[in-house]
């Protein structure tokens, strides 16, 4: 029996992660383009909310609960109990995040039951079998590849904003399943959730981001970072040298080791745009720059450079949009 | 007792150089860039070395490449590393997610560790799912995304702080155990001169497939279960358009893009 | 004396070993992510870089030329040059840290006992202490023969009196090693002795510091010795064998000018190429301009020239060749000149971008300057050379 499954993240409250929303989607145009049913799994220890919102974009979600995942990493044990299902129904396709928890679920599942995996993908198309698109080189390239024939799984992640999530004509129907195997995999044990006051909402899935480099020069700096990217209502971002500095946490770090993001509105502030901070935001439908050096590599790839000083510039910024919101 | 920690190290192209490009059989061409070991592992090499400093620790590097690679173990190694696996085959080359997860599998069963430690990504794949796959191919415990790792070696636990979307998971699990970690782990150090001078006498062992007792037809680039149908160069972004001025000029500029693309 | 050594020069020296490539690309990294960005600001105040020094400390580069026994690297001249080159490329002043290091204590290396290399060797090549050489004065600079300063034996000690001048790291040295006449009656070549001579100690003074055109984070100081007593066991070698301590040293240590030389123009070609590549005029690449082209290949053919001289000179002096002092000199003249037309060359390539602060190629210029002048000028070099072509009369 073929499918195109997805196994979709949720969030702390039990609700369907975005990611999941957006995979789902595409899962979703994949089956319509294979004429293969699409299959959501919520694989949670209370995964009714989040099993119901995922029926909201494919026609079918089967709901796993699964207790042990309260106090164990999710991935290992969501990995578990969805190989049981994919060896019993053998989908075409499993679409996973490309996440920290995406990726732990895809090596786990992929060690699980052999086959292939292909990474961060970037799109995923249809045309008498898959064609998955990914961006490599730090951008310099596109390949699109396919899995071989008559191999285990065929397991592909996704990145974030590869499709904007909609919601199908009318919702699926949630079944539930409950896969009894033994969990053989060694226990995680979670001891402890500490939550972060400062944790913002997750950048990858920011509309708008503004962000900040060396330029900004300290903690206080990006206060003005903060302001801009409230005024836009957007995110803040920054480079590693920021984060590095400890101005801003790492949670907002984007490039080659923090996320990749791909916003409408990419905002740079004294940012150089070296290569380990542009494979992170390059794909940005706009990216703005002001920096005081014109040479500097994001002069490159920026469709707009302001040449002068962050602060002044950034403060203008905020008066200019002060003054058109008042006049409109 | 002394942690034994294996640190698993990549030869990637040299991001900085930017000289990357595909062979003709669509493999990376690792002939035309400068090799360097992969940014994310060397986080894991200095958490490693940080634990030799504070109480400890036998490293051993297990890196999986062509001949060359031991020229970038040798950087491990003057970091502090006390030794160096190389499995290298001809074989190998191409080799997928799952066929590298098993070599690396395999040469771990020939060495003694308490922990292995590996790196995010890799600058070049940018997968991340490799570490996972270990794991589960040696029933090890898996702890990923971390930013600091407490082994506790008279407990026989390590304790990991995992980065979460809403701050940390505390993780606890049994060693030997897995670990795949992030940049919260510290700046990695330079090697010293004494540790390059010193790095010539520690010692590399370098494996084959043979030597691992695994098939070349079965795992390897035959047996790849992903081919590479097309490339293409994205399309340049359009010119940029570089504005000097009085602040407030420059501001009218931005906001005026924003509004034009009804960002505003 | 340092023993001739009888081994034949290696027949293939035309590749770095994979060690010196790995230590070269180390210090580069260094140099670039720690030292490159302070490199400016040391200029600009010129204030002595503790935090430099520090880390070369902290790294074993100051470790360098010391013996292994000592808690030093043991590396061969090659290979200290070859990291002489790789800082003085991000920045002159913190290259010098390292090249007077080894110039203080090369008459130690040279003719010290075995006493005092155990005594003194530890704390240099840990980087605790620092070393200058005191050989020049104020009447005695190219004529290093023309030295006043005496010492005179008291019981089981030296009376020193005298003044030196262009003492590079004089005022942040604990162990200088002086040159002060012992036997004013001798031959020329055989009036000197050598001194360790550990500061502070009484009568010891800095009198001032040199304001600088160049190479101004490095303190050059003008030392008074008034009344120094300085114990017998501290001489370095033997009474009246000073001179020849001091020609073995400037033998062993030009190179190290001569690679802070080639450092120095790879920088600055580094700065112009990079320029040249990004900066557009008339629409179109400024080096895609033949005169700049033109100017960016000598320069480059300029540099790997005199890096080629100095690496073969450094081979040649190592292995104890006879002519040891005209590779030296040669190797020397060649960088010296070499730098100070590259990193003008690379200003002129900048434009009057070259000429402000905002790029380091006017910095690298003033401090190629002193690469033509100290441990003998291009001059004196001249000298050594033909001498060592001619022979001396009768």
């Amino acid at each position: 029996m073929a499918g195109i499954w997805v196994i979709a993240e949720t969030n702390a409250d039990g609700s369907l992660a975005r990611s999941g929303a957006e995979i789902a989607t595409l899962a979703r145009s994949l089956g319509e383009a294979a004429s293969i049913e699409a299959t959501g799994l919520v694989i949670e220890p209370d995964p009714a909310a989040a099993a119901k919102e995922l029926a909201t974009y494919v026609p079918r979600v089967m709901a796993v609960t699964e207790p042990s995942a309260a106090d164990h990493t999710w991935s290992q044990v969501a990995a578990q109990r969805a190989a049981e299902l994919i060896d019993t129904e053998g989908p075409t396709l499993i679409l996973t995040g490309a996440g920290p928890d995406g990726r732990d679920v895809a090596g786990t599942l992929l060690a699980l039951l052999g086959g292939g995996v292909l990474v961060n993908a970037t799109a995923v198309t249809w045309e008498d079998g898959e064609a998955v698109e990914m961006s490599v080189f730090g951008g310099k390239l596109v390949t699109t590849s396919a899995f071989a024939e008559s191999i285990g799984a065929r397991i592909v992640t996704v990145r974030p904003n590869v499709v904007t999530a909609e919601p199908a004509a009318s919702p699926g129907k949630v079944e539930t399943a409950a896969p009894k195997g033994e969990l053989t995999l060694p226990a995680v044990v979670i001891v402890e959730r500490i939550e972060e006051a400062a944790a913002a909402a997750p950048i990858e899935e920011a509309r708008i981001i503004v962000a900040g480099g060396r330029g900004v020069g300290s903690a206080e700096g990006f206060a003005l970072v903060g302001q801009i990217a409230e005024a836009l209502g957007g995110a803040v971002g920054a480079t590693r040298a920021a984060v590095d500095s400890g101005w801003i946490p790492y949670a907002q770090q984007i490039g080659q080791t923090g996320k990749i993001v791909k916003p409408k509105l990419y905002l740079a502030l004294g940012i150089s745009g070296a290569i380990q901070h542009k494979v992170g935001m390059q794909t940005a439908e706009t990216i703005i720059a002001v920096n005081r050096d014109p040479d500097a590599p994001i002069a490159e790839f920026a469709d707009l450079l302001v040449v002068g000083d962050l602060f002044e510039v950034g403060k203008a910024v905020l008066e200019e949009l002060g003054a058109r919101k008042s006049t409109t | 007792m002394a942690l034994r920690i294996v640190v698993l190290t990549k030869p990637v192209p040299d991001p900085a150089a930017a000289a990357e490009k595909l062979g003709p059989d669509s493999r990376l061409d690792r002939a035309a860039s400068p090799a360097v070991i992969n940014g994310n592992d060397e986080y894991l090499l200095e958490a490693a070395l940080k634990l030799a400093d504070a109480q400890g620790a036998e490293i051993t590097l297990l890196t999986m490449a062509p001949a060359g690679g031991i020229e970038t173990m040798r950087k491990g190694l003057a970091m502090g590393a006390h030794r160096g696996v190389l499995v290298t085959d001809p074989a190998l080359g191409g080799s997928d997610v799952l066929s590298t997860a098993r070599v690396l599998a395999a040469a771990l069963g020939e060495l003694e560790y308490d922990l292995v430690f590996a790196g995010f990504d890799t600058s070049d794949g940018v997968g991340g799912v490799v570490g996972a796959a270990v794991a589960t191919l040696l029933k090890l415990p898996y702890l990923s995304s971390a930013a600091r790792i407490e082994p506790d070696a008279e407990g026989g636990k390590v304790r990991v702080r995992r980065i979460s979307p809403t701050g940390f998971d505390l993780l606890e699990a049994p060693m030997p155990a897995l670990i795949v970690g992030t940049q919260l782990l510290g700046e990695p150090r330079y090697p010293s001169l004494k540790g390059i001078m010193a790095a010539r006498s520690k010692e590399v062992v370098t494996k084959s497939l043979a030597d691992l007792g695994l098939d070349g037809e079965q795992i390897g680039g035959a047996a790849s279960a992903t081919l590479v149908t097309g490339k293409r160069t994205p399309p340049p972004r359009a010119a940029t358009r570089v504005v000097r001025g009085t602040p407030a000029e420059g501001a009218k500029e931005i906001v005026d893009l924003l509004a034009s693309r009804r960002l505003v | 004396m340092r023993k001739v050594s009888t081994t034949p020069a290696p027949s293939a020296t035309y590749r770095l070993t994979e060690e010196q490539v790995l230590l070269r690309d180390t210090i580069r990294q260094l140099a670039d992510e720690r030292i490159a960005p302070r490199a400016a600001e040391i200029d600009r105040t010129a204030e002595f870089p503790e935090d430099i020094r520090q880390l070369l400390a902290s790294q074993d580069v100051l470790a360098l030329p010391f013996p292994t026994e000592h808690g030093g690297l043991g590396a061969d001249l090659l290979t200290i040059c070859v990291a002489i080159e790789q800082i003085a490329r991000a920045c002159a002043t913190s290259s010098l840290i390292l090249i007077v290091q080894e110039l203080g204590a090369l008459p130690l290396l040279i003719a010290g006992s075995e006493e005092q290399k155990a005594r003194w060797f530890p704390d240099l090549a840990s980087g605790k202490t620092l070393a200058a050489f005191g050989l020049t004065e104020p009447e005695a600079g190219s004529d290093a023969a023309a030295t006043r300063t005496r010492a005179v034996r008291d019981g089981d000690a030296y009376v020193i009196n005298g003044t030196k001048r262009f003492i590079s790291n004089g005022s942040v040295a604990g162990l200088v090693t002086v040159f002060a006449v012992t036997s004013p009656e001798a031959p020329r070549h055989r009036r000197l002795s050598c001194f360790g001579v550990e500061v502070p100690t009484e009568g010891f003074r800095v009198a001032r510091l040199e304001h600088k055109m160049g190479i101004r984070g490095s303190p050059t100081a003008e030392l008074t010795f008034q009344d120094v007593r300085v114990p017998a066991a501290n001489r370095i070698g033997e009474e009246g064998q000073g001179w020849d301590i001091a020609m073995g040293t400037l033998d062993r240590s030009r190179p190290g000018v001569a690679a802070q030389a080639v450092g120095l123009a790879q920088g600055a070609l580094e700065v112009a190429v990079a320029y040249a590549r990004d900066r557009k005029q008339f629409g179109q690449r400024i080096g895609d301009f033949q005169m700049i082209g033109a100017m960016l290949a000598d320069m480059d053919a300029r540099t790997e020239a005199a890096r080629q001289l100095l690496y073969k000179a450094c081979v040649e002096i190592e292995a104890g060749a006879p002519d040891a002092s005209r590779w030296s000199a040669a190797c020397k003249l060649v960088a010296g000149d070499t730098a100070m037309a590259v990193t003008t060359d690379a200003v002129q390539v900048l434009g009057g971008y070259g000429y402000i602060d905002e790029f380091p190629v006017e910095r690298m210029m003033r401090d190629a300057k002193i690469t033509q002048l100290y441990e003998g000028t291009q001059q004196i070099q001249r000298l050594v050379i033909s001498r060592a072509l001619l022979g001396r009369e009768g």
